[in-house]
Formats: C-alpha cells, structure tokens, sequence
C-alpha cells in the first residue's frame, strides 16, 4: 500500500514538474534575435547598420518547419531585430520563396525607405507587380513597406533567389511591430494565420534601443 | 412631523440644490469626449454632457435619501429590539418617484434619438447645388487600414487625410476578417465586413491630428491596428498633400483594381 502512494506521489510530482517545464518554456522562449552588425558607412549624418534576413517557403527546423519564414544568419525562424536608436538600417533580404500575390495592390509600392525605392538583385525599383509578391516587409508605425519580389519558375541559382536590398531610418528608443502583408499562411484561414500570426515567422518585432 | 427631522430634511435639500447646482457649474467646464471634431462628435459630446448634468442631481438626491434614511431610521447599540412597524405606502412619495423616473428616462430616449437620427441623415447643405459629399474609402486588412480616394483618380495611401471644408462620405470594407473603423475624435464608428460596403457620413469641424484604430478583435496585431496621424486639415493643405501622394503612388497605380465598394481578393491571395 505504502508502495503504491510512493509511486502516485512520484508520478503526481513528475507529472507536476513536466508541466511546469512546459508552460515555462511556451512561456519564455522567443525566437533568436538578430543584431544589427555597425559599419562604418554614414547617410544623412546618421550611422548606417546591416540586417540581413532570408526568406523561405519552409523553415526546415524548429516547431513548424513545414512554416514560411524569415531565417537569421544561422538559418533559424528569426523576426526579433535589434538595432541602435537614430540609425539608418541597410536591409539586405534574401528572398528566396515563390510568389504568392497580395490581398491589397497597394503593397506592391515600396514606401518609407530612404529615397522610395529598393534594389532587387541590383536593380532600382518602386513597385512591383502586386501577383508577383511573395511577401512584404512592413513596419506600420515607421511607415516603411517593401514587397519582397517572388522566384520565378525558371529562376537560376543555387537556391533562387532575389537580393531585395533597402535602407530606412530608425527613430528614437521603442518597439516596433512588423509583419508581412502577402496572406502566405498557407491552409489557414485567409492565409493569415500560422506563421502570419507568429512571432519568429511572418510577423517580429524591431526593438529600438 | 418632528421638528428635528424637518430640519434634517430641510439641511439635505438645501445641500442638494446646492451640490447640484455647483457641480453641474464645475461639469459643464469639462471637456468631454469625443470633442468637436466633426458635427457628429460635437452633437455626441453635447448628449453627453446633457447626461452628466442629469446625473449628477440624481447621484446626489440618491446619497441624500440614503443618508437621510441611516440617520432618521437608526438604532442606538443598547436601545432593545423594536417591534416590527406597520409600514403604510406613501402614496405621494410613490407617485413623485415614478412621475419623475418616467420624465427622466423618456427625456433621455428622446435626446438620444434625436441625437441618433441627426447623426445618421445627411445634411443638407444651404447652396443653390450642393456639393457631393469627399468620398474616401477605409479598406481594412490584418492588420492595418488604408485609405482610398476615388475622385483624384484612386490613389491610396497609409494615413487618412481629411479636407476641412467638404462633408465627408465614409465608405468602410475589409479584405479579409470583419474589423471595426473606430475614429473617435469624429464620433464615427463602423464595422468593415469583407464584401460588404458601409457608409457613414460627417462634416469635419476642427483641424487636428487624431488617432484611428480597430475596435474588433481580429487577430494577434489587432491591438496594433491603430494609426495616430489622421488628419483634418485645411483645403489647401489637402490639395498639396493629395498631389503630394498622387506622385508617391504613381508607380502603384496601374496595379490598382479599379475602384470599387467591395473587393474580391484573387483566389491565389488566400495562401491556401
């Protein structure tokens, strides 16, 4: 008898802290950051930082790596950029995923960026065609919004992808929330769920300090 | 009636009509929400501000019977258990509490709907031809709104800008989930439903930066969805911010759908 309430307790306990362990880890774990890496190169008077992302059709590891995501250096789902306050962001994206098109066209246009325009594979654009969308970068406070070019079906490389290159200033200290505007939750509802509504996938934060 | 009592009652009342009278005084100094932005706020607001000066009297007569009644209807701690009282209606009493109650609250139906059917007609305008109303047109996505404006050749743009000087046509839909166009400085509040149009009318009243926000719950950024630059600015300043835009969006427009009150995204934008 003693035996069997020794083992409950133990299974009750192990129970318990299996539990915990869990709820602490939903709880506290967020996806790594990426840091902006300082140059020495200048715009405006203001310093100017690099951030290089990549997006995928599929993560490939992590919880969901059936998910769309933006992946850090290290190749992990990654929406967490930190950078230095009153700077200028050179923002390099590797984009590496296919077209998907907007819900609205008006994503298409590249705004908020240092001069109203991007590189894409080193060419100067202000839009894009709205269908050949496969995601944008948007940060709605700051105003900025650039439509990541998808790769097209005969694209070369290895993988293919399209360089999207663009510079736009950082205010003071703060949080920023940022998300993509292409409905790229593939199989949710109006494919803006899943990654789209997850920090680390389609939708991060620039933390300002 | 004792002449202690009539004293209490003649103390209370006193201090009630002068409690009311200067806190209504103090009441209608405050600047109540949601302002003069727009004819709709302004005619909000003053509902508002009828109601407070209404409630305020109330509150007080309430506290002061309470009181009045604690006092007059107390036991000292020692005194013995009293038998129980007949109590007898007070036929007055009654018929004064449900005259006034129902004076009260179908005074305040009739403001109220006054106030609604006023803010819901269109008004008409003293001009031989009156000037159609600006249309500008709320599109919400997840998770953001933006703003078209049909008559300067549809551009869209981020931030909603108002021209001072025109009564203002609101036309309010989604691409995607239901959201809700919250402009409270203007007092207009309209759900936006995918593939469905709602209109709603104002008269800008007051130059300023107000905020815009969702007040549907429509997903993870909902309490992200809000814009604090909407603006109601002058006709000249409108003029040039429109042409301002017009060039910004210049490399957009020909990917525009033409406008519509509704939109039907592509099948291939769902992601699924």
């Amino acid at each position: 008898m003693r035996l069997r309430v020794a083992f409950l307790g133990l299974g009750v306990v192990i129970a318990g802290v299996g539990i915990a362990l869990f709820l602490t880890q939903f709880l506290i774990k967020t996806p790594p950051a990426v840091t902006a890496s300082a140059t020495s190169n200048s715009t405006n008077g203001l310093p100017v930082v690099n951030v290089t992302l990549t997006t995928v059709a599929a993560a490939g590891t992590g919880p969901h790596p059936n998910w769309v995501a933006y992946l850090n250096d290290s190749g992990d789902p990654s929406t967490y950029i930190n950078a230095p306050a009153n700077s200028v962001i050179h923002m390099t994206i590797n984009q590496q995923d296919t077209p998907t098109g907007l819900r609205n066209e008006y994503f298409g246009l590249v705004r908020g960026t240092i001069d109203g325009s991007m590189k894409v594979n080193g060419k100067t654009m202000q839009a894009i065609d709205p269908t050949t969308a496969a995601h944008t970068f948007t940060i709605p406070d700051l105003g900025v919004s650039v439509p990541l070019l998808g790769v097209s079906a005969d694209q070369k490389g290895n993988p293919p992808q399209n360089v999207v290159e663009f510079d736009f200033k950082v205010p003071g200290p703060g949080l920023y929330r940022w998300q993509c505007f292409v409905p790229c939750g593939a199989g949710t509802l109006y494919g803006n769920g899943g990654p789209m509504q997850t920090l680390g996938y389609m939708a991060g934060e620039l933390v300002v300090s | 009636m004792p002449q202690r009592r009539r004293t209490l009652i003649n103390i209370i009342v006193g201090s009630w009509i002068v409690l009311s009278a200067a806190g209504d005084l103090a009441l209608d100094l405050l600047p109540f929400p949601p302002g003069a932005a727009t004819d709709i706020a302004g005619s909000e607001t003053q509902l508002i501000r009828i109601l407070a000066l209404m409630a305020w009297p109330i509150f007080l007569a309430v506290v002061g019977a309470l009181v009045f009644t604690l006092y007059v209807n107390r036991v000292a701690p020692a005194a013995a258990e009293p038998d129980a009282q007949s109590l007898r209606g007070n036929s007055r009493a009654q018929t004064a509490w449900i005259a006034s109650s129902t004076t009260i609250v179908l005074g305040l139906a009739i403001l109220g709907t006054i106030t609604l059917v006023n803010d819901t007609t269109i008004p008409t305008v003293a001009h031989a031809e009156p000037a159609a109303p600006f249309e500008i047109q709320v599109i919400a996505q997840q998770w953001y709104f933006t703003y078209r404006y049909p008559s300067l050749g549809g551009f869209e743009s981020d931030h909603l800008m108002i021209p001072a000087d025109r009564e203002i046509e609101f036309h309010v839909t989604s691409l995607d989930v239901t959201h809700s166009f919250w402009f409270f400085a203007a007092g207009v509040k309209a759900d936006a439903v995918p593939l469905h149009d709602n209109s709603v009318d104002m008269q800008p009243q007051k130059i300023g930066t107000y905020r815009i926000e969702c007040s549907e719950l429509c997903g993870i950024w909902h309490g992200s969805m809000s814009d604090d630059h909407a603006q109601i600015v002058s006709a000249a300043d409108f003029n040039t911010w429109a042409q301002q835009q017009q060039q910004l969006d210049a490399p957009v427009m020909k990917f525009l759908p033409p406008y519509s009150h509704t939109y039907v995204p592509a099948p291939g934008a769902y992601g699924s």
